[in-house]
């Protein structure tokens, strides 16, 4: 962030809450104004073609209007948006936001259940608003994230949340977005330092056939106990004992809440798709770095992929471009894909793991896309989010150029028609050792 | 060379002797045209005493090629090459457009607008593109067998020449990513890891061949929780090793150099004795040779570089006092996410940085890690680089460099010297490479567009002007899938598996 970004934003956080400020002339109450009107910028819907020497209004969280010839309301806070860009808030389909503090400190890490099974935990009661790591995610673009839990064969809901809130349920977008589902799989032992405890290969493959049978049991009684349930609203006598887990597990099976299957292999994708062909779920892909070896028939069963993360090594037999090109293989193909960082205090970096799959074939569009409206599409929130629309969540980013250019500068973000600070962790230790004195 | 002041056992000597005539051999007979290999010795900027003899020792006259005894996927390089037309970033002097590059013997012998193609030359159409130096990372874990001698705090007699391999995918995946040459370092399990060695990623060719002949000698250190071994869970039974404290850090340290100190004066005490003895009169008894001590008489004498990996600012003011007391001078901190704290001090003792980007909060003492670290003490005046410490993240270091303009505004040639110059200043291999400069090894990244801009990959990597990497003959995943779809068409619908494999 530079110096003159960072007094523009102060400026703007100092009208926003200096009661002498404009904003306290013109409003009734020293609170923020309730529009925001950025003038003369290039604008990039997503949907649709950019606007140059465009407007878009802020209002009451919402985008009011957007296009060449808006008005700009007399009640606005304009910000001159000459020479800068505006696009929708980036969303990380995959993320540990909120769960997730300083992970190797005891406590830090809240995302590993005991137990396989554990679809009845909820991460959005776990997510921590006031983490430290938000603001220095939201500042970066990312104004929208899954948040889940890990491990287990089930881990439980994740949830779709903004970026900003006093409250994780005010955070919240979808407070259940998906269930976190990890298909079974050899885990490899292999630390830091090359000699890892490389479990036998025999008995990881056994350990995954337990954990696979396990989770086809899992989902037969999850089966079974939705039938009894809807049976019994539909007047059949009897009683059903209340499961939390299996309650967790009714939206699932009903096809009402979609899965999301955390694969990697071709194998493992092939088990995933025969397990939602058996129970009929709606499945979202994640992770999939081989994938592309089943493009076709995802693209043709309309299965969306969330890929990523791409900071990440192909392994030694593998093309040693395969994991940054592999979301372009699969976009060509025709299927959705949206991107994930896995992780919390990296998911700053989402646009520059975007940028990686287009330096090795992935459309600039389409990349552009898959962390905008594709996730709000696979999300089930395109009515909302994702591009910049009237009527949508004003979540916005101004920038000095494309998001995806690690040069690229943020001027402005807004989530829900509110700016946002630059004002986080990182940002406070800098202004503090920038002024010592030299020498 | 003097066994007595380089402290090399004799063991190691013969050793080292006959891989290097190995290495010739293979060189020699694989490559004929290996500039690299046949690079007269030149001392080195700092410290000078290799502790592999420099190739100018090697027989004058090596078996020609004829019978490769190494079958090599990469190609020869002609002796002259040029690179036409090309955008070139040479991180010294600026940017040159439509420049042309010409390498006789792996080396830049001419760069600029008015250059003349040689007759002969190997040309590379470089319309379009983007030549930078090679990146140089400089801290890697890359091509060990092992990491960490995790038995005690003080194993400075350890070597990570002694575990190199040519592994299958780290390396060939950095040059992949433009990165020519590396630091391979120690772990940080211990306070004094052990010594570390300067590498050129020449995939493909015997192990030995992945020397930077000439670069000084670096040993490892390390500070902080990894030392204490805060984030390990000792085995049942497993006593716990001294130093579980920061305090216990300085005072291994203080330990070691003082035992070193003493080590030194014993041999002094020697070579004085020796050189009084008269004619028929008996030689004096040397000291016993102690491996562990040797290095750290070397870091005492200014002949070999002290690496310090370090995250708070209090443990590194801790470490540059030590050097401060010993007389010697700490050539980089490794990590240093808190250096932008003291700036001022690492400014004044010329002690560089190496750093990440914006990797943080993976554990307490990256609490404090802030993406400006970089940019704010080069504002100080420090040398910074950006390293990996990952063989993921060292392919993909020029975006990782881009960040530093994106957080704390530096330039884009700032940055560019992050990756290049600065690791080369911080190594101590400036003069040899980490620009675009007449003289320099023909080290270069060769990139479709801009090495800063999102959607720029690279397509060639070329080591002493010989293309270790070309894209346009690299196993991509294109080339698969299409070789895929020649070789089984698919059966019923089911697309093929047979390459990929199960991973």
């Amino acid at each position: 962030m530079n110096r003159a970004l960072r007094l523009s934003t102060a400026a703007l956080v100092l009208a926003l809450v200096a009661p002498t400020g404009l904003a306290a002339q013109q409003a009734s109450t020293p609170r923020a104004p309730v529009a925001y009107a950025i003038r003369n910028a290039t604008i990039v819907p997503v949907v649709g073609p950019r606007v140059t020497g465009g407007t878009i209004v802020l209002r009451n969280g919402r985008i009011e209007a957007v296009g060449a010839n808006v008005t700009v309301p007399a009640d606005a806070q304009v910000i001159d948006g000459t020479g800068l860009f505006v696009y929708p808030g980036l969303i990380d389909s995959g993320t540990r936001l909120g769960l997730t503090e300083i992970g190797s400190v005891p406590g830090g890490e809240d995302t590993q259940e005991l137990g396989d099974f554990n679809p009845h935990n909820d991460a959005l009661s776990a997510v921590n608003p006031s983490s430290e790591i938000i603001p220095t995610v939201r500042v970066n673009g990312v104004t929208t994230a899954i948040t889940s839990a890990r491990g287990g064969v089930i881990a439980g809901q994740a949830a779709l949340i903004d970026l900003m809130g006093w409250t994780p349920q005010e955070m919240a977008v979808l407070p259940r977005a998906g269930m976190v589902i990890t298909f079974p799989r050899i885990r490899s032992g292999r630390r830091f330092g090359g000699e890892g405890s490389q479990q036998g290969g025999e008995a990881q493959a056994e350990e995954v056939n337990r954990q696979t049978r396990a989770l086809r049991t899992y989902l037969t009684n999850a089966k079974a106990y939705a039938e009894i349930k809807a049976r019994l609203a539909a007047g059949a006598p009897g009683t059903q004992e209340v499961s939390l887990p299996m309650e967790a597990m009714v939206p699932v099976i009903r096809g009402e809440s979609p899965v999301i299957f955390e694969v990697e292999t071709a194998e493992q994708i092939r088990g995933a798709l025969a397990i939602a062909d058996s129970f009929r779920l709606r499945v979202i892909l994640r992770g999939a770095r081989f994938a592309w070896r089943l493009a076709d028939t995802l693209a043709a069963r309309r299965i969306p992929v969330i890929v990523g993360p791409t900071v990440s090594s192909p392994g030694d037999g593998d093309p040693y471009d395969a994991i940054y090109a592999y979301p372009g293989v699969l976009a060509r193909a025709g299927v959705k894909i949206a991107f994930q960082t896995d992780n919390a205090s990296d998911s700053r970096n989402l646009a520059y793991n975007v940028a990686l799959a287009t330096a090795y074939g992935l459309d600039p569009d389409e990349a552009l896309r898959s962390v905008t409206i594709n996730a709000a599409q696979i999300w089930g929130v395109a009515d909302r989010y994702g591009s910049l629309e009237v009527g949508k969540v004003a979540n916005v980013i101004v920038t000095t150029g494309d998001p995806l250019d690690a040069r690229t500068q943020m001027r402005h973000i807004f989530i829900r028609g509110q700016p946002v600070p630059f004002a986080g962790r990182h940002d406070r230790l800098y202004e503090q050792f920038r002024a010592r004195p030299r020498s | 060379m003097n066994t007595t002041r380089t402290g090399v056992p004799a063991h190691r000597r013969t050793r080292d002797a006959a891989r290097l005539v190995a290495l010739f051999v293979a060189l020699w007979a694989s490559v004929s045209a290996d500039a690299g290999a046949q690079q007269p010795a030149r001392p080195a900027a700092q410290p000078a005493a290799p502790a592999v003899a420099p190739p100018a020792q090697a027989p004058a006259a090596a078996p020609q090629a004829g019978n490769p005894p190494f079958q090599v996927p990469v190609p020869p390089a002609g002796r002259l090459v040029a690179i036409t037309n090309a955008t070139i970033l040479t991180a010294s002097h600026g940017t040159i457009e439509r420049g042309t590059i010409v390498i006789r013997d792996g080396r830049i012998a001419e760069i600029g607008t008015n250059v003349q193609v040689p007759a002969g030359a190997q040309v590379i159409d470089g319309t379009g593109k983007y030549v930078m130096p090679g990146i140089i990372d400089s801290h890697a874990h890359t091509a060990l067998e092992a990491v960490n001698e995790g038995s005690n705090s003080v194993t400075s007699e350890v070597r990570v020449e002694d575990v190199l391999r040519q592994d299958g995918g780290g390396i060939y995946r950095e040059l992949a990513g433009g990165v020519t040459t590396i630091q391979v370092y120690h772990g940080s399990a211990n306070t004094i890891g052990g010594q570390s060695s300067t590498l050129k990623l020449r995939y493909g060719l015997p192990v030995d061949s992945l020397y930077f002949q000439g670069a000084p000698l670096g040993l490892k250190f390390a500070l902080g929780e990894n030392v204490r071994q805060t984030n390990y869970q000792p085995q049942p039974g497993q006593p716990r090793r001294y130093p579980l404290t920061r305090m216990g850090v300085e005072e291994v340290l203080r330990d070691a150099f003082t035992r070193a100190q003493a080590y030194r004066r014993e041999w002094q005490a020697y070579e004085t004795a020796r050189r009084a003895v008269r004619r028929g009169q008996p030689e004096p008894l040397a000291p016993r040779r102690d491996l562990q001590l040797d290095p750290l008489v070397e870091i005492l004498e200014g002949r070999r570089l002290a690496h310090v990996h370090a995250y708070r600012a209090e443990e590194m003011l801790m470490m540059m006092g030590v050097a401060r007391d010993f007389g010697f001078r700490v050539a980089s901190f490794e990590h240093g996410l808190e250096g932008y704290k003291i700036g001022n001090e690492l400014a004044a003792a010329g002690t560089g940085v190496s750093t990440f980007a914006d990797f943080w909060a993976y554990k307490l003492e990256a609490w404090d890690a802030i993406p400006q670290n970089a940019a704010l003490m080069a504002e100080r005046g420090v040398v910074v680089s950006i390293n990996s410490d990952s063989d993921e993240r060292s392919r993909r270091l020029y975006q990782e460099a881009a960040k530093t303009v994106h957080y704390g505004g530096a330039s884009e040639d700032e940055a560019l010297r992050m990756i290049t110059l600065n690791p080369a200043r911080q190594l101590g291999i400036d003069s040899r490479v980490g620009s675009i400069d007449v003289g320099k090894d023909a080290d270069l990244a060769i990139f479709n567009g801009h090495p800063f801009a999102p959607g720029s990959r690279v397509e060639k990597t070329l080591i002493d002007g010989r293309v270790f990497f070309d894209r346009d003959s690299a196993p991509t995943l294109e080339n698969l899938i299409e070789q895929m779809r020649r070789q089984q068409p698919r059966q019923g619908g089911r697309p093929v598996t047979s390459a990929g494999g199960a991973q």
